[in-house]
């Protein structure tokens, strides 16, 4: 068997998400809305995903189901074989700090850190020393082309700056899983461009699993996978 | 603990000034409310201390002693002998600093045209004149000149009263030792003035006089003891107690109910003011802990969503409050040591005399500030600062990450 070949069916064998009949709804009665219908869904090592669809098509609650951020109302989600039912506030917030990197939409960093700060704030949470942890962030802020800029208020960074520190601090931690929102939502083509350039990268040099909700065809065309949402249900979901 | 504080102390110091003008408000509302209670404290404080002396160097002094039976009824017949060696030697204890023998008894004093009750009071005038301040408010004539003085002084309003002056003749009478009327003229040698009470209901002559006239040989009705340390007062009184089992020792706090009383509320009162000044200081601090973390709420879902556990949110919102108060409270220390420096020569409130002599308290007021007073006051608003902000705190701990992302920043 190719290694290829033979890697993809590890990968298949130990998924590092697993959504089994994962359904959520909000309110109750007749008001009751289901963002979420019975997704099966297995993210695997190394996947680059696009999660698509119309807005209220449940990308974000499903995005908010993987990260660890909310529960589901039905079904199972699990992290690296860790079921997430059951998880109190604190054993949740562990599994976010040390498993899942996040980048949101613009606006995301904490204001009155630096960019340097921003991205080692992680670290400090997981309790790692300040050379250690400010090595570390550095290291990712060059990685992601942001040297010399380290001190940076987030005020003083442009949008696609700013985009970029979120993706230094979601990778600071090599989390199991970045788990992306919309992230070019607010930047320009350009910026976007190289954004979507620099997940890839990471995807394809340092092996780091995206998963991305987004509506943006230039970010979906780049995308390994690409998995359609539609009225709280995966409508398709297809591989390059 | 000191991790957490490594991590989130400079966040939650940066987080304060966010809204410099919101918390420089809030600043001033904390340091000058307890600059306020300090300054209240150590003013009422001052105001009480010196009422208090000024009505204990009258005549009561901090400690008195008698027969048993004597405060009850004063009469001639509940008279003491004059203190035996083993209560000579405890009236040596070095925290008192001057004690004095007096004789008390009811009597009339009688002018040309009128007849009014007085205390007759005999002393010894060398005495007298270190534990009294009533000799040194002579303001006619001259005071008693020894124990067998046979003058009287007596107050301002009482001579008015009587009709009489320096230099005129007054009448004693009260009931001497084998219960039959005694009266004897004096000549008025001195007017003194203080406050009315005084004034109106004691006239004083020696010692010796005055047991002559009531045909007595050495007896006194009371010993009156200057015990300058509070804190020593209540055990130098036990200690006369025990030298004199068969009479009665009473500190000012038995003998005076009404100054006690006065002393207690007057302490009191600046917690009554303490708690009014933190109410509104609490109102300042939650009101701003609030806003920040309404403003703050997309962020909280944020750091909730990198990972921050509750607990965290709670300890860093309340790490903002420790500051915020803890600065506060330096900055009215601050004024406070202002304050000192601007009232050490004490507070003249001459101009006001008048009404100083009605409260019994001095022209002059030195305010207290006790170091002590300053730790303990810094410590429970700085306390109580942190624990009203709890209540937002937990607010912002409780919000669910998804929930508060959802807010626009």
């Amino acid at each position: 068997m190719p290694p290829e070949q033979q890697k993809e069916r590890e990968n298949m064998a130990n998924p590092i998400v697993t959504c089994r009949g994962v359904g959520k709804k909000f309110g109750t009665g007749e008001l009751a809305v289901h963002a979420l219908r019975d997704i099966d869904l297995d993210i695997l090592p190394g996947d680059f995903a696009t999660l698509a669809g119309p807005s209220g098509s449940g990308k974000t609650t499903l995005l908010n189901m993987i990260g660890a951020l909310d529960h589901p109302t039905s079904g199972v989600v699990t992290i690296e074989g860790q079921e997430l039912n059951g998880l109190d506030k604190n054993e949740l917030s562990d599994l976010r700090l040390n498993k899942v990197g996040f980048v949101f939409q613009a606006y995301n960093l904490i204001p009155v850190l630096s960019a340097l700060e921003n991205v080692a704030f992680v670290l400090e949470l997981q309790g790692r020393d300040k050379a250690e942890r400010y090595a570390r962030a550095m290291e990712v802020l060059a990685e992601v082309g942001l040297e010399g800029m380290e001190h940076r208020r987030p005020s003083a960074l442009s949008g696609g700056q700013q985009q970029r520190v979120a993706v230094a601090r979601a990778l600071v931690s090599k989390p199991s899983i970045v788990l992306a929102d919309e992230p070019t939502a607010n930047l320009d083509s350009a910026t976007t461009s190289e954004l979507v350039d620099l997940m890839h990268q990471l995807n394809r040099e340092s092996s780091v699993t995206f998963v991305i909700g987004t509506h943006d065809p230039r970010v979906i065309s780049r995308s390994k996978r690409h998995i359609e949402m539609i009225d709280g249900r995966i409508s398709s979901d297809t591989r390059d | 603990m000191i991790s957490f504080l490594k991590t989130f102390a400079p966040l939650a110091w940066r987080n304060l000034w966010r809204n410099a003008r919101r918390t420089v408000i809030t600043l001033i509302v904390v340091s000058v409310g307890f600059w306020s209670v300090l300054i209240f404290n150590a003013f009422l404080n001052a105001w009480s201390e010196s009422g208090k002396q000024t009505t204990l160097s009258v005549l009561i002094g901090e400690a008195q002693i008698h027969a048993p039976g004597y405060m009850d009824d004063p009469n001639i017949e509940l008279l003491m002998p004059p203190p035996d060696p083993a209560l000579r030697a405890a009236l040596d204890d070095p925290a008192i600093s001057h004690w004095a023998s007096r004789l008390i008894v009811p009597g009339v004093v009688q002018s040309e045209y009128k007849t009014l009750p007085v205390s007759i009071l005999g002393v010894d005038p060398k005495d007298e004149m270190i534990v009294s301040s009533l000799p040194a408010q002579v303001v006619e004539g001259r005071y008693l000149a020894s124990q067998t003085d046979a003058g009287v002084v007596l107050g301002e309003s009482l001579a008015e009263r009587l009709e009489t002056g320096l230099g005129r003749r007054v009448i004693l009478m009260s009931q001497n030792t084998s219960g039959a009327l005694s009266e004897q003229s004096f000549d008025v040698v001195g007017i003194f003035d203080s406050d009315k009470g005084t004034e109106d209901f004691y006239a004083f002559t020696g010692r010796k006089a005055a047991q002559d006239f009531l045909g007595l040989k050495d007896e006194i009705a009371e010993i009156v003891l200057r015990i300058p340390d509070e804190k020593l007062l209540d055990q130098t009184v036990a200690t006369v107690q025990k030298a004199a089992p068969d009479l009665e020792v009473k500190s000012w706090h038995s003998l005076s109910l009404m100054l006690a009383a006065s002393d207690t509320f007057m302490k009191s009162f600046v917690f009554v003011w303490l708690g009014v000044v933190f109410s509104i200081m609490a109102i300042g601090i939650v009101n701003t802990q609030l806003m920040a973390v309404f403003e703050r709420t997309h962020e909280i879902g944020l750091l909730r969503a990198l990972g921050m556990k509750p607990r965290q949110v709670l300890w860093m919102i309340t790490l903002e409050s420790a500051f915020m108060v803890g600065l506060g409270v330096l900055l009215g220390l601050a004024l406070g040591a202002l304050s000192i420096f601007a009232t050490y020569d004490g507070i003249d409130l001459s101009a006001f005399s008048e009404g100083m002599e009605m409260i019994q308290a001095a022209d002059i007021l030195y305010p207290d500030y006790d170091l002590k007073g300053f730790a303990i006051f810094s410590g429970i608003i700085w306390i109580l600062g942190i624990l009203v902000a709890i209540w937002p705190a937990r607010r912002a701990a409780r919000l669910s990450p998804v929930e508060a992302m959802r807010y626009a920043s």
